[in-house]
């Protein structure tokens, strides 16, 4: 993203602010995604100083709104107010995506889903992947209400959907 | 004819209105004369209120205005190093003996008087804010270290909303101070003001409507603090200042705006102000002011 941002504004900052360097960054990476094969992209905001809410919506949540995208979004390298920041517009949208904790290697979610997907998210992200059974017997539930939330996570392209079972997003 | 508008000798957010309410109608048919000679203390909103009458002015095609600078060499002095008289040069003919800025280094100004034109200038007030923002944020007034970033935030955002809704440029300055009269605390202080089309003009054309009768300056604001909307149908707008009061709730802290004849504020517990003052006297474009109060030592 550092790279990307200075590439953006011409200028050496560290700063993802305002709505005008966001949409050129958001530009950019989706050109870059445009042109890959690859099904996941990981955005890493270790060399990004600030980030402020118009940036955060232009960016991450516009990206996560292109509809017909067949990509996956992850996040990594985000400071405690980088996640503030992108926690709020994500809500704010009723959006939500994964990102990967400075030394972890277990995604959390940002943004909002339901909570029953949110504990989905985490079971499947800790189990590796999981089909509705699979599911349903880890966490204690019925199998409608594991189809339901395996469900929202799809829809919000937090895990992907091969044959009957869901997967993790890549995070290396 | 001249009028003549005299700066408050104490010159702040409270003595705003009887700074505007010198120049009666906008825009004043008159040529224009700051009167300055007399104050003895200016806050960064008030200085940028200055810049902001000499700006409106001079977008409404009005002769320059003069403006006798202080008479008070301390206060000159203090002027001279926000960065004030610099940009003063531009829009008025000035009359006095106006000093050379000060010598740079750490300082209370945190932010020059800076212009915000566009948003290449909010990438460079964030830049320049931040090493500065630490050492007082932090250092002075013991707020966590993370509130750094969230004042830089909150400053972001505050400048972009010129860039954005006011259709013409702004300034921004900040400095840290102590407070004595009102809270007896050092304080961070950012002061945004423009002199474009206001919150009311702003917002009209997508929102007036739903207000009926009660439609006014007021009204725009109340939309924009307490309900972020914005004139923009992007669903992802009007986030800003909702950002802005949550983190300010969580350190005490205050932000009023004033826009035409109206000015709303979220007014923290160590402050007497009234939230929402109507039919003020009337002042172009928005002013914005954010207090930052250092945290209470027993709390620390």
């Amino acid at each position: 993203m550092g790279h990307v941002l200075r590439e953006a504004v011409a200028a050496p900052y560290r700063d993802l602010v305002t709505r005008p360097t966001g949409a050129a960054v958001r530009t950019r990476i989706e050109a870059a995604l445009a042109d890959s094969n690859c099904l996941t992209a990981l955005l890493d905001f270790s060399e990004i100083e600030l980030v402020d809410l118009s940036c955060a919506d232009e960016v991450v949540a516009k990206l996560l709104l292109t509809g017909g995208t067949a990509y996956f979004v992850v996040l990594q390298g985000l400071r405690e107010d980088h996640r503030e920041a992108i926690d709020h517009v994500l809500t704010h949208h009723g959006l939500a995506i994964s990102a990967v904790p400075p030394g972890c290697r277990a995604p959390r979610l940002l943004g909002w889903v339901r909570a029953d997907a949110r504990e989905a998210f985490a079971c499947i992200s800790e189990s590796g992947p999981l089909d509705v059974t699979g599911l349903a017997r880890a966490l204690g539930w019925p199998e409608s209400r594991s189809r339901e939330a395996l469900g929202d996570l799809t829809l919000h392209r937090l895990v992907r959907p091969v044959g009957e079972f869901y997967y993790p997003l890549q995070t290396t | 004819m001249t009028k003549v508008i005299e700066v408050p000798t104490h010159f702040d957010d409270r003595s705003f209105d009887a700074f505007a309410a010198g120049f009666g109608e906008w825009p004043p048919a008159e040529k224009v004369l700051i009167d300055a000679r007399g104050t003895q203390w200016a806050s960064p909103y008030g200085l940028i209120g200055i810049l902001t009458a000499g700006q409106a002015l001079a977008e409404a095609k009005r002769e320059k205005p003069l403006l006798t600078v202080p008479t008070s060499d301390e206060v000159k002095r203090y002027w001279a190093r926000a960065g004030f008289f610099r940009h003063a040069a531009e829009l008025f003919e000035l009359h006095g003996k106006v000093p050379r800025s000060g010598p740079t280094g750490p300082s209370d100004v945190l932010l020059d008087v800076t212009p915000v034109r566009a948003s290449e200038d909010v990438h460079g007030v964030v830049h320049k804010i931040s090493e500065g923002a630490s050492r007082i944020l932090h250092g002075e007034l013991g707020l966590e270290m993370k509130a750094t970033l969230r004042f830089s935030m909150a400053l972001s955002e505050a400048c972009q909303n010129i860039v954005e809704h006011a259709g013409t440029s702004g300034w921004v300055a900040v400095q840290a101070y102590t407070f004595r009269r009102r809270l007896g605390r050092r304080v961070v202080v950012i002061a945004v003001s423009d002199a474009g089309v206001g919150f009311r003009r702003s917002l009209e054309s997508t929102h007036a409507k739903r207000f009926g009768e009660r439609w006014g300056d007021g009204a725009a604001l109340e939309a924009a603090l307490i309900q972020g909307v914005s004139r923009f149908r992007d669903p992802g707008r009007g986030q800003g200042l909702a950002f802005i009061k949550r983190f300010l709730d969580q350190w005490e802290g205050k932000i009023s705006i004033r826009s035409g004849t109206a000015r709303l504020s979220i007014v923290p517990p160590w402050d007497e102000d009234i939230p929402l003052s109507d039919h003020l006297p009337s002042f172009p474009g928005a002013q914005v002011q954010i207090i930052i109060p250092a945290q209470d030592p027993k709390s620390r």
